[in-house]
């Protein structure tokens, strides 16, 4: 092994040190548990720039100088399996830059924070986990022991209704992982329980095309069977419709950055499983059912916006905003193109950096006005002229908002547009009905925005500050971020290219 | 023949042991006042008996299988390691009584000692070779058990827990002896082996009377591991015994039930048959019911214990899961599934036995806020209840796991993604607890005197293998995976 195999190990592992050093330090000494977490994540970030470093950009599929594989449970197969290519390298920077940016915007965090920190940490862990296991029952643990961290960050320091959220979160993710469970066993035992039978990459390739399976005396294609299968378990998470109904909770009752997180990186986990795992496993069920993903993806996008127009409450409209915004990036997946699968995988880190900001700022927001309202339910104004009130706050918050929107400039502009690129040729009823969605978002985002920033400034909001130096320095990345790859996307397309067209070139012989 | 029977005493030692044990503990009883306030002797005496069994079925398990007693006991690793789970339960609930204020201090030793005997009649379940010691064990198992659960002599809900269980017991004995007449009429022998041998020459007649019989017999067993619908005495009785009771309660007639019940699946239809169709069916129906049942009855409960009553019934519906594939798969799935449901089962009932001792009742809101009073015996209850909801890394899970596997191998993909549903369901209730005990504040900070060091530490202890089983479980499994059933020969 060379000095650099070991690499992902350490990112993997280097938030649980973190998180059991948290728990060491004495529970008076506040702020050096801030620090200390803090200081965990940014060595994780650079730990995820060397790897970012040292990628070869040429290489489709895994590469394989990072790759890590040990056995774990010898008698059923099962390894220790760790590997990076094009498509989870960048999920992977996103989890590294949001966890430093979330325990920086956490500082004002009171209750317990040694729990707090602690469980976050492990939060982090296990998300690295999802995007770098290439054993699918590493993979499967890493994917639900997310939920144990997620559940109690969201249920102990969420607000009013936190418990409901996050008992919601918990049901609704694993009901779908089991199915993801029946799914992944069931592939053990057709592939003979060998060596390579839980080995992700083994198992791609369209081997189980052919296979039947029954059900009370009925024929049904195993591949399609076991594809809803797997299907319904990533949906949920990303969430499509209809099993997003976790999501406004979940968002909404959590703290600020489990909710950017949430948004900015487990959704992605959802599309990341199609990607790695539903499409290439059973790429003829995916072309069979790219139409049905597409029309799901297209009514997630409508949907998402009608609800997002229809909020009083601006997390709740940013949450279904994601719902939204995630409808583009199931387009783009089921356009099976080259521009529509970079597209969506473009997409997937760019809505995770302006979802981010727009959860980030409403939590700046929150700190100073402890509601958020828009219209309040008895119809008078939550928020108006914070433009005047707040500049700097409101300088950002534009930047976030169109990138989200996707105006051109800015990040969400180039992976939106790749995406429609894609989806044309292959759905073009459904390209057009899409891009009624992007009005659409444009139209809930700018109408908030008029509400809230716009117009004299009302009583209440003459007490707010201005973002302070700590907010400005960890916005600031973000804002670099939307802006630098809505110019100039080539340093996110360049790792994903090769693998990202491996995946279109299996999924185009079907 | 007498030098065979001799020879064949030394297979049979653990039993003897707990036997003698047994009788030890009437003469160490016989010297207590009714009134003395403590029984040193009683409990070391008994946990050196335990422990001297666990360590002799350790040493046997690695042996070769053995047909005893004319055939009539079978010793084969399978029945070894039920013995072990059993035993180690036993152990567990011993401790757990010697601790407990729900039982009298003048009642400890008839606890005691009863628990020795219910655990004999299971062993001897465990081992049964042929029907008669099969009913034997059946009855040594229930009879002592109608006593156990009235223990509370004085309290009205422990003596409609005894009645209704003698009651609920001696029809199920009935019906059970009438299927086994029909057995041994149709069959002409009260040998399993010989009873499975003659399975593929019956004639449709002979079938068509079996098939009945065989579901009159299956209610004793049924009955046993309390699945549906022999369920309904479980959660009236769990509910009125005192803690201690419950818990060995959950762990030692279900463990020695499903053993049963996978022996006499194995042997008499192991060949494809019109009765192998019919009784696989009966029993994955039963399962899957068994499982939603005790799921869903589970969830609307107030009383913690009840709730841990019905999961139980939930999780014997799971195990009885592994015993309709027929195959080697399914043993070592409910073998390792017995050995983490043990190890979750101790857990639980310990912390809740400690928290309802000092408020005399078992109210969800009793662990309010308990990890701001007791963070390590809250996290320690968390990991158990994420455990037996099967969440991933803990040992849960992977008894889950490998019951799925076992049904997916089977290509029972219906009852696999029901099974799968059930832990979704489970998972509502237990998050119940956790979410009390983690999110709801503390409402008293008065101490529990249950949760001493020595306590705490037991009940760490015994938390270690539900999270170590669920990272590296290569070992238990292999050991389960050698635990074989020893068939026909």
């Amino acid at each position: 092994m060379s000095g650099s195999s070991s690499l992902l190990n350490w990112i993997l592992w280097m938030p649980i040190i973190g998180a059991v050093v948290t728990l060491l330090i004495p529970k008076a000494k506040e702020n050096a548990v801030r620090f200390w977490a803090l200081a965990n994540t940014a060595i994780t970030f650079v730990l995820t720039l060397v790897l970012y470093a040292k990628f070869d950009t040429s290489v489709g599929g895994m590469q394989e100088q990072f790759s890590i594989k040990v056995p774990w449970i010898e008698q059923f197969n099962i390894f220790y399996s760790l590997a990076v290519d094009g498509i989870s390298l960048p999920m992977i920077l996103l989890t590294s830059l949001l966890f430093f940016i979330c325990i920086l915007s956490s500082w004002t965090v009171t209750k317990s924070i040694k729990a707090y920190f602690a469980l976050f940490l492990f939060l982090q862990s296990s998300v690295f986990g999802v995007f770098l296991a290439m054993d699918f029952f590493l993979f499967y643990v890493y994917w639900e022991v997310m939920l144990i961290p997620m559940f109690f960050l969201i249920g102990v320091w969420g607000g009013e209704n936190k418990e409901y959220a996050a008992v919601k979160f918990f049901l609704y993710t694993f009901f779908g992982s089991i199915l993801m469970l029946v799914g992944l066993v069931a592939l053990y035992f057709v592939t003979g329980q060998g060596v390579d039978s839980f080995n992700i990459l083994a198992l791609h390739g369209g081997q189980f095309t052919d296979l039947t399976l029954n059900i009370f005396g009925s024929e049904w294609s195993f591949a399609h069977v076991f594809f809803v299968m797997l299907f319904i378990g990533f949906a949920i998470k990303v969430p499509v419709f209809p099993f997003h109904t976790w999501l406004p909770h979940a968002h909404v009752q959590a703290p600020t950055a489990i909710s950017v997180i949430l948004a900015g990186v487990l959704l992605k986990m959802g599309t990341y499983g199609f990607l790695r795992i539903a499409f290439p496993i059973f790429p003829e069920a995916s072309v069979y059912f790219a139409e049905s993903i597409a029309w799901l993806g297209l009514v997630n996008i409508i949907y998402g916006a009608f609800c997002a127009m229809a909020q009083t409450d601006v997390k709740r409209l940013v949450a279904y905003s994601s719902v939204s915004h995630m409808g583009f990036v199931m387009l783009g997946l089921a356009a099976m193109t080259t521009q529509g699968m970079n597209g969506a995988v473009l997409q997937m880190f760019n809505h995770g950096t302006s979802t981010a900001m727009l959860f980030l700022l409403i939590g700046i927001l929150y700190e100073r006005s402890h509601h958020r309202w828009i219209v309040r339910p008895d119809g008078t104004k939550g928020f108006g002229g914070l433009q005047t009130q707040m500049p700097k706050f409101a300088i950002v918050f534009i930047i976030a908002m169109f990138a989200s929107m996707g105006l051109p400039g800015l990040s969400g502009f180039i992976s939106e547009a790749l995406i429609f690129l894609g989806i044309y040729e292959r759905f073009t009823t459904i390209t057009f009905m899409a891009l009624l969605g992007l009005l659409l978002g444009a139209a809930y985002l700018l109408w908030m925005f008029k509400r809230m920033f716009f117009g004299e400034v009302i009583e209440e909001c003459k007490s707010y500050t201005d973002m302070n130096k700590r907010e400005v320095f960890f916005m600031l990345p973000l804002c670099v971020a939307v802006i630098v790859f809505g110019v100039w996307p080539n340093p996110v397309l360049n790792i994903m290219k090769a693998s990202v067209n491996d995946l279109v070139t299996l999924l185009a012989q079907f | 023949m007498a030098l065979i029977y001799l020879a064949n005493l030394a297979h049979y030692v653990p039993e003897i042991v707990l036997c003698v044990t047994m009788i030890g503990l009437l003469f160490v009883e016989s010297t207590y006042d009714d009134d003395a306030t403590s029984r040193p002797y009683l409990f070391t005496l008994a946990g050196i008996g335990l422990l001297t069994s666990l360590v002799l079925l350790f040493f046997a398990s690695g042996d070769e299988p053995q047909a005893i007693f004319t055939n009539s006991m079978v010793i084969d690793p399978f029945s070894n390691l039920i013995k072990i789970i059993m035993v180690l339960g036993t152990l567990g609930v011993v401790y757990l009584c010697k601790e407990s204020k729900d039982i009298a201090t003048n009642l400890k030793a008839e606890f005691v000692i009863l628990c020795v005997g219910v655990l004999i009649g299971g062993m001897i379940l465990a081992s049964a070779n042929n029907m008669l010691m099969l009913f034997i064990g059946i009855e040594t198992l229930s009879i002592l058990s109608y006593t156990l659960a009235s223990l509370k002599k004085h309290d009205e809900r422990s003596s409609e827990a005894g009645l209704k269980y003698s009651i609920y017991g001696g029809v199920t004995s009935g019906i059970m002896l009438f299927g086994m007449s029909h057995i041994f009429g149709m069959t002409g022998t009260i040998q399993f082996a010989e009873i499975g041998a003659a399975m593929s020459t019956l004639s449709p007649a002979e079938v068509a009377i079996l098939m009945p019989s065989f579901l009159l017999f299956f209610t004793g067993i049924g009955y046993k591991i309390a699945c549906v619908p022999f369920h309904m005495w479980a959660p009236d009785v769990y509910e009125g015994a005192p803690i201690p009771v419950t818990t060995f309660f959950s762990i030692v007639p279900k463990m020695a039930g499903l053993a049963v019940l996978v022996r006499v699946t194995m042997v008499f239809f192991a060949e494809e048959t019109l009765l192998q169709h019919s009784w696989i069916g009966t029993v994955s129906v039963i399962a899957a019911l068994t499982m939603t049942v005790g799921n869903v009855a589970a969830i609307g409960q107030r009383s913690v214990k009840r709730m841990l009553a019905y999961s139980s019934i939930s999780h014997a519906g799971m195990m009885m899961m592994g015993a309709v594939v027929l195959n080697e798969l399914g043993h070592r799935a409910i073998l390792f599934y017995g050995v983490t449901y043990l190890f979750m089962t101790l857990v639980a009932f310990f912390i809740l036995s400690f928290v309802s001792d000092r408020y005399q009742n078992d109210h969800f809101e009793r662990f309010n806020g308990l990890i701001y009073r007791y963070p390590l015996m809250a996290v320690m209850m968390i990991v158990v209840m994420f455990s037996l909801a099967g969440v991933p890394p803990l040992s849960g899970f992977v008894a889950k796991f490998n019951i799925l596997s076992a049904l997916v191998n089977s290509k029972m993909y219906v009852l696999a993604v029901i099974a799968g549903l059930n832990s979704v369901v489970s998972l509502y209730y237990y998050l119940k607890i956790v979410r009390i005990m983690v999110f709801k504040e503390a409402d008293a900070s008065d101490n529990l005197p249950g949760f001493g060091f020595q306590n705490q530490a037991i009940i760490v202890v015994l938390t270690i293998p539900v999270l170590v089983l669920g990272l590296f479980w290569s070992n238990l499994m292999s050991f389960a995976t050698g635990a074989k059933l020893f068939l026909i020969q």
